[in-house]
């Protein structure tokens, strides 16, 4: 009893004792969701900024001064998130990296905000987050508007003029249909449809009918894999040839499996990439790094962006001094394009990534997803 | 009528009580003036988990019935308040009754036609109202629950003009409503309702025999513990300004159940309960990825030291020599 006693009274000193920070160290936080139904995201965020950590104190720190990495768990729930942001803070942190899941990370941005810690989230794609105008917050993933943009583009710049939108009524599908059509209307293009399926049917072609009957040089379906794959196959067997294309719920290999490869041949979609189609000299040098260290493969996309967060946060942090307020104001002003893992970005007055994230793929002849350029 | 009159060993505790509440009262007054931000946070979020863990003391301590769908109403006081307070700005304590109101009415629905069920076969159809709750949480149900991002933009609670913000503001709301709900409960253990529950703990046969409603005393107790738990949602939303169906999932019933059983059905226990099963986590932060499996094993060995519970609620004492007395009393009036 007296043992047990001591030893819990030996954990709670240990957890009590105030950060032991060295001279010469800059601590920056990391929190992410090592624990709960995202856990394997957050373990992918720890291997990649420890190593991004380590390469930094092996090329001189910040400085002169050596990276310490604190991690903590927000368990990808915001009652958690708020814990681990008071823990951060109380660290004495002087940068967050993270984290994973909008309402997580909206439970940590005020307290981190008035502790005067630099945010720079990494998975947190909710607009919301940084309409808010907090002087000290930034994130490294695109907002949820930027698929449609992104769609939009893609096909103004590709010259279609008569174009079909597509969804299935859940609310992400119809989110993406909707600010795709605004942004088209915007750019004059025709929508000759736009109209939803009821998913989970087997057979599509009803509606292919009606939409052949409009006539559009292309056909946008927002919905996801299953009800993708069904349609280009119908599509191919009633003989009608028009291109279509999807946004990044199609990213399955089921796709392929289910439509044939003879029908998914030369079916698009935009999509964030796979961390493995990572191009650029940057993402070659880290997946190369990674695949050294940890002997496999980055899982997700989101978890390689808490790499570009940090990277982007040791440059402005060499580039003035170890201090959050200068370090924001260098973030906003003064970075122009950094070239991050996933590609060159910087940051808006907003604090929003502005730079290309989404890629456009396409599916082969072999049936294989390449990446476009 | 009969009435439980202090016993010479009751009046004992409650003389050696009286101080140590004072102390008690005057080191959890003083508490986060010595403590960091970090530390007040944990502190305020054990508090909310006491507040829930006395309501579920009430379901599952009291009155015996295995309820693991707790965090089902506990999300519909957040969601209620939440949304009423984002929709028509009403000031978040006073929605605190609404959000107990409402937690109730769903508590009482759902329970009437399942509460004649015993023990395991309960559990789990309280298992599928948490889980139903949470799947319509995420299907933003009419529109009004924001999905899985949740609601955010909740108003901070205001009383006598100053506006709750700080952790260590909240500290002192989210324990005095501790206080008054231990208060509260404590008589409601000395009463009828209180006895009759305890009844129906320890053999429901019996107490029908003995001519207690069975069905009616359970249902009140499942009504009363959602009520408590839809006002402890109240607070959490309005702590948290952003709620998402993430902080309302079956293991967070789980936990509370854990709480509860660890308590071992007394407040004081439930109390400490909560202690053990939302501050051993924080303590164990240290341990990174580790922490819930270290977390799973204390509760484990705690199980096994101690399987009536660390504070099973005392035995209750009546003066017999008053029920005797009484007799005589009437029989010399003969």
């Amino acid at each position: 009893m007296k043992k047990t006693l001591r030893m819990l009274l030996c954990i709670v000193a240990l957890c009590m004792m105030p950060g032991l920070a060295g001279a010469g160290t800059v601590r920056i936080g990391l929190m992410c969701p090592l624990t709960g139904s995202w856990a394997s995201e957050g373990q992918d965020m720890r291997r990649i900024v420890s190593l991004l950590a380590a390469e930094v104190n092996k090329s001189g720190g910040i400085h002169g001064s050596v990276v310490e990495l604190v991690v903590e768990d927000d368990g990808g729930d915001p009652r958690t998130a708020a814990l681990a942001a008071q823990k951060l803070a109380a660290a004495g942190v002087i940068a967050v990296i993270g984290t994973y899941g909008s309402a997580v990370t909206e439970a940590s941005q005020e307290i981190l905000n008035e502790a005067g810690i630099l945010q720079i989230a990494t998975g947190s794609t909710s607009v919301r987050l940084t309409e808010k105008k907090m002087p000290y917050f930034f994130r490294t993933c695109p907002r949820d508007d930027e698929q449609g943009r992104v769609a939009a583009r893609w096909i103004t710049e590709a010259g279609y003029r008569n174009i079909a939108v597509l969804h299935d009524n859940s609310s992400y599908a119809r989110g993406l249909a909707e600010e795709t059509k605004a942004l088209l209307d915007k750019a004059g293009r025709k929508l000759v449809f736009f109209d939803a399926l009821t998913p989970k049917e087997r057979d599509y072609s009803a509606i292919l009918t009606r939409l052949r009957a409009s006539s559009p040089d292309l056909v946008f379906f927002t919905g996801y894999y299953p009800e993708a794959a069904l349609l280009l196959r119908q599509k191919r067997e009633m003989g009608w040839n028009v291109p279509m294309m999807g946004g990044d719920a199609v990213n399955n290999p089921d796709l392929v499996k289910i439509a044939g490869t003879a029908s998914a041949a030369g079916f698009r979609f935009i999509s964030p990439p796979v961390p493995a189609d990572l191009a650029g000299e940057r993402g070659k040098a880290f997946l190369a790094a990674y695949r050294a260290e940890y002997k496999a493969e980055p899982q997700s996309v989101w978890a390689v962006l808490a790499g570009d967060a940090f990277n982007v946060l040791v440059e402005a942090l060499r580039r003035t001094r170890p201090a959050a307020a200068p370090a924001a104001a260098y973030l906003k002003n003064e970075l122009g394009s950094f070239p991050g893992i996933t590609g060159a970005f910087s940051f808006d007055i907003k604090g929003d990534r502005a730079g290309d994230l989404y890629l456009l793929y396409e599916v082969n002849a072999e049936g294989a997803f390449k990446a476009g350029p | 009528m009969l009435k439980r009159s202090g016993t010479t060993s009751g009046t004992i505790l409650q003389r050696v009580k009286f101080p140590a509440l004072v102390a008690l009262t005057a080191l959890a007054a003083g508490l986060p003036l010595t403590l960091n931000p970090y530390w007040t946070a944990v502190f305020v979020s054990i508090g909310l988990g006491a507040l829930l863990s006395l309501s579920l003391n009430v379901i599952l301590g009291r009155a015996g019935i295995f309820n693991m769908g707790h965090a089902a109403f506990y999300a519909v006081g957040a969601y209620v308040t939440a949304i009423l307070n984002t929709r028509f700005q009403v000031p978040v304590l006073w929605l605190l009754p609404v959000a107990g109101a409402a937690s109730g009415l769903c508590a009482l629905l759902v329970a009437r036609p399942i509460i004649h069920l015993r023990g395991d076969y309960l559990l789990i159809v309280t298992v599928g109202i948490v889980e139903i709750v949470r799947i319509a949480l995420i299907n933003d149900v009419g529109g009004l629950t924001g999905g899985a991002n949740g609601i955010f933009g909740i108003a901070r609670p205001e009383i006598f003009g100053i506006r709750i913000r700080r952790d260590i503001q909240f500290y002192y709301l989210v324990w005095g409503a501790v206080a008054l709900t231990v208060a509260l409960f404590s008589r409601l253990d000395r009463s009828r309702v209180g006895r009759a529950l305890s009844c129906i703990k320890e053999d429901d046969t019996a107490a029908e025999g003995c001519g207690i409603d069975v069905a009616r005393y359970k249902l009140l107790a499942f009504g009363l513990g959602a009520f408590w738990a839809g006002m402890a949602g109240a607070l959490f939303a309005a702590k948290m300004t952003i709620i998402s169906p993430g902080s309302f999932t079956f293991w967070d019933s789980v936990l509370l159940f854990a709480a509860v059983t660890l308590g071992g059905g007394s407040q004081t226990g439930a109390v400490l309960g909560a202690f053990l099963v939302f501050g051993l986590p924080e303590i164990f932060r240290d341990f990174a990825s580790a922490r819930m499996l270290v977390f799973g094993l204390a509760l484990m060995a705690m199980m096994v030291v101690r399987p009536q519970g660390l504070l099973p609620p005392a035995l209750r004492r009546y003066d017999t020599r008053f029920i005797t007395r009484g007799e005589r009393a009437a029989g010399d009036g003969e």
